[in-house]
């Protein structure tokens, strides 16, 4: 219509225009035509757009008005959880954790506990190189933890290890099942073992700075980890929590299960005997049972059972270094680990932790099942029986005497049997001890300070040595931090 | 024998087989559940409710609880954060982890206070989602009723009728008392408490919060955040409220400073508790408050 009208207008002021100007007047009505489109178009745009606002503003007040009427009557209840570690997907944690560290043997302490006399020292199998604690201030491994759902049927976790020189190392990296039936699950992948009860626990759920000495000297600094699967069951019985769990694992280097030891090069083709070839694993297979009474609101109680199984075991021993006239012989076997533990806590009716009491204990025995497979002279003693043993355990109790504040209490000891038999003859090896105590300040849930003293006797290389050490240690916590386990 | 067997398999089994067993991580959920759920669920309750429900820790109790449970009921909103996913994720049960239909959160189901403030750990022990302590403001706690309701019907539809029709004998118990609630504590100056756990009861009865004993949420209190309270609270009157186990000593500390007096209210109803406990519950409160002179 108005395009109309335009065109009218144009044709009146053609006629009238002398024929001279008819160049001029064409520009013209092109310009006004494009001038008038113009604003038609933006006059068109601004109505929609104000008939779009009032229509939202309608909605919006009746939203409103219906919430109003009827603020209960929404039917509807929603599935899922509140929750900021979803704000990150996978969940990140971060531990940092860092001693200032003072002995009474100039700084050669950890020494003293890293040669501790037993049926694993005497081939020196611990000798692997993680930065030893110096006196002074010291940064310990930071952990970073990631863990997410990957699928309605699993979850999935990655911890790494990080230390003071930036060397990372990993730690655990599993699955678990989420929808397995019966109280099934399944994990696989590389973690820490479920025997025992420390053995699953990080060093931050620790309640002192340091390893037990029966793990550090049966199962090792950092205990039980390999790569395998693990089945656990939580059968239905009633009114105690019952968790069985089998593990089938790869089996490598581990105190009392190894494969595939090789012989020095320069002794291989000569000598008696030979090794056998590692076998394919799992070489590594454990059970465990866990039983838990409900005994009410203020205690709780756990027994548990573990068995490890080492299909096989075989050492190479090379004192050549230390004693020129040493030969070198290889044993190979079997190994296997028992161990008995018991928790109880009790949980004060206050707030910050006043009152609360954990007391842990926990048994390991470790038979190394052997015989001489090679020796490098003597032909007579090939299929000698050599059978170690060795046990160790530890007692441990923490109380909060205040709120935000800890005290524990540890005594820990191995070899109390730690004895080679030869079939003809036994050699014996002494008991090494420690008692230790700690204080520990909560700063809140993700900060916490810890002193730490303890005095050791420790046997090393057939000398008892006091070892007396001090550690002030801090724990920080960043990120989704999880909540721990019984 | 093999009669009586088969008598108690056709008498017992379809009753066992019907109860809905409900396990709640505290009291007040507990209660909610047996009020909607009624002859049709067995409730169990997961934290006693004489404890601090952020401290406790995961038990294997807990976990026995959770292997057998068809529904869980929690607050939510990380205020079990400390133990619930241990709990939880080692129950062997799949049926109830979160994001499943038995996994009911009460928190999710009504808009929460203090939502979306920085996750900032300086602040203390913060839920940036929002607090978590809806279970004392009456008027989410029917909200929640009507959605655990709706859950149930979900779970056992032909028995919906009945969890509605609990949810609005509920909310008509509560409603009717909110009345006097809110004359009662009208004149109330307000009150000291220990940690935000009454934020959302003293927001619904219009009563200012005066302070915090804790200087940041999960942290103890401190001399120096105390003395702080004390000179700015000088002159005021109010009353210092504190929940069974949180410390006596800071909270009688601030009353004596100020003259007020301390008052022991319970946080939680006893753990088989009904309606009439919730109700009970909030008297307390309001009884306190009330108790404030002016």
């Amino acid at each position: 219509m108005p395009r109309l009208k335009l065109i009218s207008t144009a044709v009146a002021l053609l006629c009238a225009f002398p024929f001279s100007v008819q160049a001029a007047s064409e520009a013209d009505f092109e310009r006004l035509r494009a001038e008038f489109e113009r604003r038609l178009s933006t006059l068109q745009n601004q109505y929609e757009t104000r008939l779009k606002e009032m229509e939202t503003r309608l909605a919006r007040a009746e939203g409103e008005a219906a919430a109003q009427r009827a603020p209960v009557a929404h039917r509807s209840d929603r599935l899922g959880e509140l929750s900021s570690g979803d704000a990150f997907n996978p969940r990140i944690s971060v531990i940092l954790d860092g001693v200032y560290y003072n002995d009474n043997k100039r700084g050669k302490g950890m020494d003293n506990y890293a040669h501790i006399d037993g049926i694993t020292h005497a081939h020196g199998h611990d000798g692997h190189g993680h930065a030893a604690i110096e006196r002074g201030f010291n940064l310990r491994e930071t952990e970073i933890a990631f863990s997410s759902t990957v699928s309605p049927y699993f979850d999935a976790h990655l911890y790494l290890a990080v230390d003071s020189g930036g060397g990372v190392k990993l730690e655990q990296a599993y699955f678990d099942t989420r929808a397995l039936p019966a109280g099934l699950k399944l994990r696989g992948g590389k973690f820490f073992s479920g025997i025992g009860y420390l053995n699953e626990k990080h060093p931050h759920e620790w309640d002192f700075v340091d390893q037990n000495l029966p793990y550090r000297t049966l199962l090792g600094e950092h205990g039980l980890n390999d790569v395998g699967l693990q089945l656990t069951w939580r059968p239905r019985n009633g009114r105690w929590h019952t968790l069985l769990g089998t593990e089938f694992m790869q089996g490598r280097e581990h105190h009392f299960v190894t494969g595939g030891m090789e012989l020095p090069h320069d002794v291989e083709g000569i000598g008696h005997g030979e090794m056998a070839p590692g076998k394919a694993g799992p070489r590594l297979i454990t059970g465990f049972a866990k039983f838990a009474p409900d005994l009410g609101e203020n205690h709780a109680l756990q027994f548990g059972l573990s068995h490890a199984h080492g299909r096989q075991l075989q050492e190479v021993h090379d004192h050549r270094a230390e004693d020129p006239a040493a030969k070198v012989h290889g044993l190979q076997g079997t190994g296997a680990l028992w161990g008995a533990d018991l928790v109880y806590k009790f949980d004060a009716p206050s707030a910050y932790g006043v009152g609360d009491f954990t007391l842990a204990a926990e048994y390991l025995w470790q038979r190394k099942d052997l015989a001489v497979a090679y020796h490098q002279t003597n032909a007579a003693v090939i299929g000698a029986p050599r059978k170690y043993t060795q046990d160790g355990a530890y007692v441990q109790g923490v109380y909060g005497f205040a709120p935000h504040w800890q005290l524990g209490l540890r005594y820990d000891v191995t070899g109390l049997t730690n004895q080679l038999d030869r079939g003809t003859s036994v050699r014996e090896w002494g008991k090494s001890e420690r008692w230790s105590i700690a204080l520990t300040r909560h700063l809140t849930e993700h900060s916490r300070i810890r002193l730490q003293g303890s005095t050791a006797n420790l046997w090393g290389d057939g000398n008892k040595a006091r070892v007396n050490q001090v550690f002030l240690q801090y724990q920080h916590s960043l990120g989704s931090h999880g909540a721990h386990k019984f | 024998m093999l009669r009586i067997f088969m008598l108690w398999l056709l008498a017992g089994l379809p009753l066992h087989a019907w109860a809905l067993h409900v396990t709640a991580t505290t009291a007040s959920m507990g209660l909610l559940a047996r009020e909607i759920g009624g002859e049709t669920v067995r409730v169990t309750v997961l934290a006693p409710s004489d404890r601090d429900p952020h401290a406790l820790q995961a038990r294997p109790s807990m976990m026995r609880a959770l292997r057998d449970a068809d529904l869980v009921v929690a607050v939510g909103a990380e205020l079990e954060a400390g133990w619930m996913p241990a709990a939880i994720g080692n129950a062997g049960n799949p049926n109830i982890l979160p994001g499943r239909i038995g996994y009911f959160e009460a928190a999710a189901q009504v808009p929460l206070l203090e939502a979306g403030q920085p996750a900032d750990r300086a602040r203390g022990d913060v839920h940036p989602m929002g607090n978590p302590h809806i279970h004392l403001d009456p008027q989410r706690m029917i909200r929640v009723a009507h959605a655990l309701a709706e859950r149930l019907a979900r779970m056992r539809p032909n028995q919906g009728e009945a969890f509605r029709a609990r949810a609005e004998g509920f909310e008509r118990t509560v409603s009717a008392r909110m009345p006097h609630w809110r004359a009662r504590a009208e004149h109330s100056p307000g009150a000291v408490l220990h940690h935000k756990d009454g934020l959302y009861l003293m927001t619904w009865l219009g009563r200012p919060v005066l302070g915090y004993l804790e200087p940041v949420p999960g942290v103890p209190p401190t001399a120096a955040h105390l003395e702080r309270l004390a000179s700015t609270l000088q002159g005021h009157h109010g009353v210092v409220l504190r929940a069974p186990y949180q410390p006596a000593r800071s909270a009688e500390f601030l009353a004596r400073r100020l003259g007020w007096e301390v008052r022991v209210v319970p946080m939680e109803p006893p753990s088989a508790g009904r309606v009439t406990d919730y109700l009970g519950l909030i008297d307390a409160w309001v009884d306190a408050l009330a108790s404030a002179g002016r």
